[in-house]
């Protein structure tokens, strides 16, 4: 439990947050420039604030008691948007960095993250998602109660192979660590944190579970990524819903193997009658939870087996389908509209 | 030639030895100044380089009326039997006196050289201010703080003025290689000059060879793309 409530003044305004964040994985949402990045290092002691942020009943700063650890005293892991690697130490030699980073939490980090193969290389000749993992390995060996995960701004246009997501899950399910993981894609917020905080312009603007505060996060001019996550069986990928997707073969992965697909929304098709006789391998009755309209552009929400779809056609289509919350709808997703993440 | 030896190894020793005595504080100073933007930043720093741009001698003027006996310093060194003016001391002193800004100068402009945020990530790694600066700025900054030891070093292997006035010009015992090019012109003995010229030339050579050498980035290892 992370509780909140402090002021830090920036350039341009006060970033001034009041929350108590309950989950072990929540996300953090908003426009460029909002405090995200702030945020998280007030988090992490490595900028000034007046008030109090207390992790797990321990008090990290409280001005009333006196109370300001050190960076090196808070035990946060944080992995910034550049990654920040030191440019004079090997991969293993990053890793190794910390001051609790033993042998096996080295050792655990580097499986995890599958970063064998480029131990001993420099970090400058590593790709950006490269760097964002090997970032991510050297804060997780030295046991931090909290990671803080900044994703590129970029983010939107690295490849999705690229894309840190999978091992956040990964962190999530195996290593058990706590995040908060900011985020410009909706779509992967709800694949991978129960909770979701928006901020604007220093401010809370949202809070809540991620179900609830995400659907209205998205900012605009950005397309939404339905992102999947699943177990590979038989060539298919098997949500924890109990749906089923095809998807394209991924050579080399064993079989129950955990992934994670997404699909844009613009490639979801909707279809007011059962399908028959498409080329889409996958057709997936839903049910419309929401309807959306923005200008000429339709976001309609649609669930099914556990997993809330999203798909984007322009109004006119929405209209003339007479699309509305609970209308029965058959969603038609190609199987090569399915990339995997890395 | 025994004489010209003799001069070699002491000017050498000298300089080596106001290196040494000014590189722990140089390379603070200079991370120091790198990260302080406080009130009065400024001052300091102009301050410390004045030895750069004053005259040599008015420099050794200063230093001698500080060992002298009106003040503290002198005093203190005088109680504890210490003699430095006019012995091999006051050479190593006005050496390094001259140096210490072209250190601090080199040494601030590295570290400011490196991104102060890799020390915050360092913090959070749980490594403390010390071992941050020990695992991080400095060896992200050692060209630039060796290049300026060694700018140090030839500074202290030329210099005259101010060594002239607080360790005088004596022969096998504070004359240095400077102040004895400078005496053998006085004497008319101008071929001995020059051997002690080029003595001299040969040294400042290799120092700035050896640091070109020692310093130079090594291209980034080619041909391993992104994996």
């Amino acid at each position: 439990m992370i509780e909140l409530d402090f002021r830090a003044p920036l350039a341009s305004f006060t970033l001034e947050v009041r929350v108590t964040l309950e989950s072990t994985s929540v996300a953090v949402l908003g426009p460029s420039g909002a405090g995200k990045t702030s945020l998280l290092e007030v988090l992490a002691g490595l900028r000034p604030a007046r008030g109090k942020v207390v992790v797990d009943g321990q008090p990290l700063l409280d001005d009333g008691a006196g109370v300001r650890l050190a960076p090196e005293a808070r035990r946060i892991g944080y992995v910034p948007q550049d990654a920040l690697l030191f440019p004079h130490l090997t991969v293993r030699r990053n890793i190794e960095f910390g001051m609790r980073a033993d042998a096996r939490a080295v050792v655990d980090a580097i499986g995890l993250l599958e970063l064998s193969p480029l131990q001993d290389r420099r970090p400058e000749t590593l790709s950006g998602g490269e760097r964002q993992r090997v970032a991510l390995a050297r804060a997780l060996a030295t046991s931090p109660r909290l990671l803080l995960l900044d994703e590129p701004l970029a983010a939107l246009d690295v490849e999705l192979k690229e894309r840190i997501l999978p091992y956040l899950v990964r962190v999530r399910d195996e290593a058990r660590v706590p995040f908060l993981y900011v985020t410009h894609q909706v779509g992967e917020a709800e694949a991978v944190a129960t909770e979701a905080l928006v901020l604007d312009a220093g401010r809370v603007r949202a809070h809540g579970p991620a179900r609830e505060v995400l659907p209205g996060a998205a900012e605009p001019g950005t397309s939404y990524e339905n992102v999947l996550v699943g177990n590979l069986r038989g060539g298919r990928l098997v949500l924890p819903g109990g749906g089923t997707l095809v998807v394209p073969p991924a050579p080399g992965l064993p079989e129950g193997a955990r992934v994670a697909y997404s699909v844009p929304a613009e490639d979801v098709l909707v279809s007011a009658h059962p399908l028959d006789g498409v080329s889409a391998r996958n057709v997936i009755e839903a049910r419309v939870a929401a309807v959306g309209e923005v200008g000429a552009e339709a976001q309609v929400r649609a669930e099914a087996g556990g997993f809330e779809w999203h798909a984007k056609l322009t109004t006119a289509a929405s209209r003339e389908l007479r699309l509305a919350p609970g209308a029965q709808v058959w969603l038609a997703v190609k199987t090569h509209s399915l990339r995997r993440l890395r | 030639m025994s004489d010209d030896l003799q001069l070699l190894w002491f000017t050498l020793g000298t300089a080596s030895l106001a290196t040494a005595l000014i590189f722990p504080f140089g390379v603070l100073a200079g991370a120091g100044l790198a990260r302080w933007r406080g009130p009065g930043s400024g001052l300091v720093e102009t301050a410390l380089s004045l030895p750069l741009v004053l005259p040599p001698t008015a420099v050794g003027m200063v230093l001698l009326e500080l060992l002298g006996r009106k003040f503290g310093l002198g005093q203190a060194l005088d109680a504890a039997g210490l003699d430095v003016v006019y012995t091999w001391k006051a050479v190593v002193l006005a050496s390094a006196v001259m140096g210490f800004p072209l250190l601090v100068r080199s040494a601030r402009s590295a570290f400011e050289g490196v991104d102060p945020r890799l020390a915050g990530i360092s913090r959070t790694l749980g490594r403390g201010r010390v071992q941050t600066f020990l695992r991080v700025s400095l060896p992200l900054s050692w060209r630039g703080v060796l290049a300026g030891a060694v700018l140090a070093f030839s500074r202290a292997l030329g210099e005259f003025g101010a060594t002239f006035l607080v360790a005088g010009n004596i022969p096998g015992r504070t004359q240095t290689l400077a102040l004895a090019i400078f005496q053998r012109v006085q004497l008319g003995e101008d071929a001995a000059a020059f051997r002690l010229v080029a003595l001299t030339t040969a040294l400042a050579f290799a120092a700035i060879w050896v640091t070109e050498r020692v310093t130079r980035r090594r291209p980034a290892p080619a041909g391993k793309g992104a994996g």
